[in-house]
């Protein structure tokens, strides 16, 4: 990928990728710190991002071990659900005193289950241990009748928010369990398929006036929602990126070009957060590394968690040599954002319409971590699993070589989306045989 | 040894640890002895569908370090109901809990519930402000505050005045001006008009005038007009000398908002022959007032037909 840079002349800065390599080792082959407690109910995904991490830096198969690695395996599907997809973590499992009156309290959940098929995938598993069908047919039933997805079902309620987050993942189950729609397992129900046209509508009426895109209609506009949504209709091929009429309700978003517009506006050189709250996207707490590292931390030269110089004060962004990404109008960098808004530019087919050579300064000399390794969610910040993850997926996006290339709708590397088609071809020959024998 | 082990009034249930299925579990956290047992006591009772005021104890212990558990908080909700608890006293306990984790969805999810059955939002207003005292653009108060508008018809009890006083006290707020334009526009699905009202639209072109005058560079107000204009059904011409005084072609080295300058090619753009002189505003944001952006505005320049000046 070439990319236009102003500092030529100038060495980019480095991924420290040993340190990478080192922290997400440690992350996948230890405990969590007991500080990631309030994340327990979200350990599927914490999963997914360690995997991930570690196959983007391209060293999943000399960190782990063959057996570590079928480990892991066994142990998503332990969390996969007997009436099809997965939990979240054991934790709701009654084991053997599970029965018919406390099921219940026990659901699948609808991002567990894409971040576990993702996984799955990242370690190469076979899928052959996956209740497809079983999946296929509860993902329909957490679709509510106005088009959106819930979480989970308790009682044959939808239970869990509207936003896209849910229908994003339930969008990436069905593109990964179905692929073109040739290869679904047969249901046998003559009503194979989620109500796309339904999930597309809901997309489209929460695009709000100043052209970003929100989780409900009328609430703010959200670089997450917006990544979210774009993937959504990515995934299920519905995705408007300038080919058809606003007008075409097959499509989304209602309004390609003020999307654009909205998305290039969040990259800023605004990075210093000047003491202010933010708030993460996808429910997560920022936990912070255990005490023994932070300890080993401040024994290192204080110019490791160096506090960066205040930002421009003039009112136009004139310095542009580095410049992160917001997740809303007026608010500061964070290094997650260079993912969900980068990604969506990227989704839209423009990744030059940001300057991906200002981003990659931001994340390498502000918010990677020096010593830690990994990504802080602002300059000087300790590392975290979310921002270290997003932080590694975004450089990839702005062109740095030193991480594999990362699909932008699917958030795992291009090598790992591109293994689905040998699962279909397989599935293929499943169903052929199932029609041959019936 | 433990909170639940040692205490007579759990004697009765056999608490119910995870299983983690394997030697290799993924994302494994070194949990504490009290979040290990309160969950394998959590467990038991989930199990044996125990509603009791004695659960509510125990859920309470739980969320307090685990408030991401999906379950745990309708599991609570449905106790609530069962043994009908004093609902009034589970705002209480969710007021403080509410602050102590900001960002939690299920707190929220959870209020609406509790809110939705008691059909009162008594003290609501207030709690909410102590809320936007923290953090005045937390994503979940805000939707929140939508909700509370819209399930208690609170649409002109104040909330347009409301907005006011938070863009007053942060002209930046970009989430009190989206809520602006909620309470304006939020009833247009059941008849009543919003910005299509040419009253309400020019009451608010002036409210964003005096915004902008405040503070040129805040894109906040200019993507108000911009949806005023576009929504509205009003032309972006109409707003073109409000423009002028802060982008203007005649005076290049007196440009004061890169977001004007911005709305000025817009409007050069859809006049008879202004597309060189759009394209001169857009090298202008290229070249000097948002360079970031450079990219984009050349891009704009190719929307409009005409050369990128980077060949
Ligand atoms: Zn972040």
């Amino acid at each position: 990928m070439t990319v236009e840079g102003r500092n030529y002349g100038l060495p980019d800065p480095r991924l420290e990728k040993a340190r990478h390599v080192k922290y997400w080792t440690r992350c996948i082959k230890t405990f969590l710190p007991h500080q990631y407690t309030g994340n327990d109910s979200n350990r599927m995904y914490l999963a997914f991002l360690m995997v991930s991490a570690l196959d983007l830096l391209d060293a999943l198969y000399t960190a782990c071990s063959e057996d570590e690695r079928r480990g892991f395996i066994d142990w998503i599907y332990h969390c996969q659900h007997p009436d099809g997809g997965f939990r979240m973590w054991p934790g709701t499992d009654f084991g053997e005193r599970a029965d018919a009156s406390n099921a219940k309290w026990d659901p699948a959940n609808v991002p567990a289950t894409y971040f576990a098929l993702s996984s799955l995938l990242i370690l190469g598993d076979d899928f052959k241990r996956v209740r497809r069908k079983q999946t296929f047919q509860w993902l329909r039933r957490v679709q509510r009748p106005d088009g959106s997805f819930g979480e989970i079902l308790m009682d044959g309620r939808v239970e869990g928010g509207r936003d896209p987050r849910a229908g994003y993942c339930a969008a990436g189950v069905r593109y990964i369990l179905h692929g073109a729609k040739k290869h679904a397992p047969e249901m046998g129900d003559g009503n194979e398929d989620i109500n796309v046209d339904d999930l597309v509508r809901c997309i489209r009426i929460c695009q709000m006036f100043d052209g970003g895109i929100a989780d409900e209609p009328f609430h703010e506009p959200h670089a997450g929602y917006t990544f979210c949504s774009l993937g959504c209709l990515s995934l299920m091929d519905r995705l408007n990126t300038g080919k058809y009429p606003s007008t075409d309700e097959r499509y989304g978003p209602s309004d390609v070009q003020e999307v654009i517009r909205w998305l290039v506006h969040r990259q800023t050189n605004i990075l210093d957060p000047g003491g202010a709250l933010d708030s993460e996207f996808l429910g997560t707490k920022t936990a912070k590394l255990d005490p023994l590292e932070v300890d080993k931390l401040l024994t290192q030269t204080s110019d490791a968690q160096a506090v960066p110089e205040p930002s421009s004060s003039s009112a136009f962004a004139i310095n542009t040599e580095c410049a992160g990404m917001n997740g809303r109008t007026n608010k500061v960098a964070d290094t997650c954002y260079a993912w969900w808004s980068g990604a969506s530019l990227h989704m839209l087919g423009q990744p030059n319409l940001y300057d991906q050579t200002a981003v990659r300064k931001y994340l390498l000399e502000k918010t990677q971590h020096p010593v830690l390794g990994g990504f802080g969610k602002f300059p000087g910040d300790l590392p975290d699993l979310y921002h270290s993850y997003l932080g590694l997926a975004a450089l990839s996006l702005a062109g740095s070589d030193e991480v594999k290339e990362v699909d932008a709708s699917m958030c795992v590397s291009k090598d790992v989306r591109a293994r689905l088609s040998g699962l279909w071809e397989a599935w293929d020959v499943e169903n052929l045989a199932d029609d041959a024998s019936t | 040894m433990g909170k639940y082990s040692d205490d007579p009034a759990w004697a009765d249930v056999t608490p119910l640890p995870t299983d983690e299925g394997g030697p290799n579990p993924l994302a494994a956290i070194a949990y504490s002895e009290e979040y290990e047992e309160t969950m394998s006591y959590l467990r038991a009772a989930m199990a044996a569908n125990e509603f009791s005021p004695r659960v509510l104890d125990l859920t309470e212990d739980l969320i307090d370090m685990n408030p991401a558990h999906y379950t745990v908080w309708l599991y609570r909700a449905h106790c609530l109901f069962a043994i009908n608890s004093d609902l009034k006293e589970e705002l209480d306990w969710l007021n403080e809990t509410a602050l102590q984790h900001q960002k939690n969805y299920q707190i929220w999810h959870h209020r609406m519930l509790i809110l939705d059955k008691l059909d009162s939002c008594e003290g609501e207003g207030e709690f909410v402000e102590r809320m936007f005292e923290k953090d005045a653009k937390n994503y979940h108060v805000w939707s929140y505050r939508q909700w509370l508008v819209k399930r208690f018809a609170l649409w002109e009890n104040g909330e347009l005045e409301f907005t006011e006083k938070l863009i007053e006290k942060d002209v930046r707020n970009n989430s009190a001006w989206n809520h602006r334009w909620y309470v304006i526009n939020g009833r247009e699905g059941e008849g009543v008009r919003g910005i299509t009202d040419p009253r309400i639209r020019e009451r608010e072109v002036d409210f964003a005038e005096v915004a902008v005058a405040k503070a040129p560079q805040n894109q906040s107000p200019w993507s108000y007009l911009r949806g005023i204009a576009r929504k509205g059904g009003m032309p972006l011409s109409s707003l073109k000398d409000f423009v002028s005084q802060y982008a203007s072609l005649e005076q290049p080295d007196e440009v004061r908002s890169s977001h004007a300058l911005d709305m000025m090619a817009e409007i050069l753009a859809e006049e008879d022959n202004g597309k060189q002189q759009a394209g001169a505003a857009l090298d202008m944001l290229a070249q000097k007032y948002d360079p970031i952006r450079k990219n984009y505005w050349e891009y704009r320049k190719g929307m409009l037909g005409l050369p990128s000046a980077a060949a």
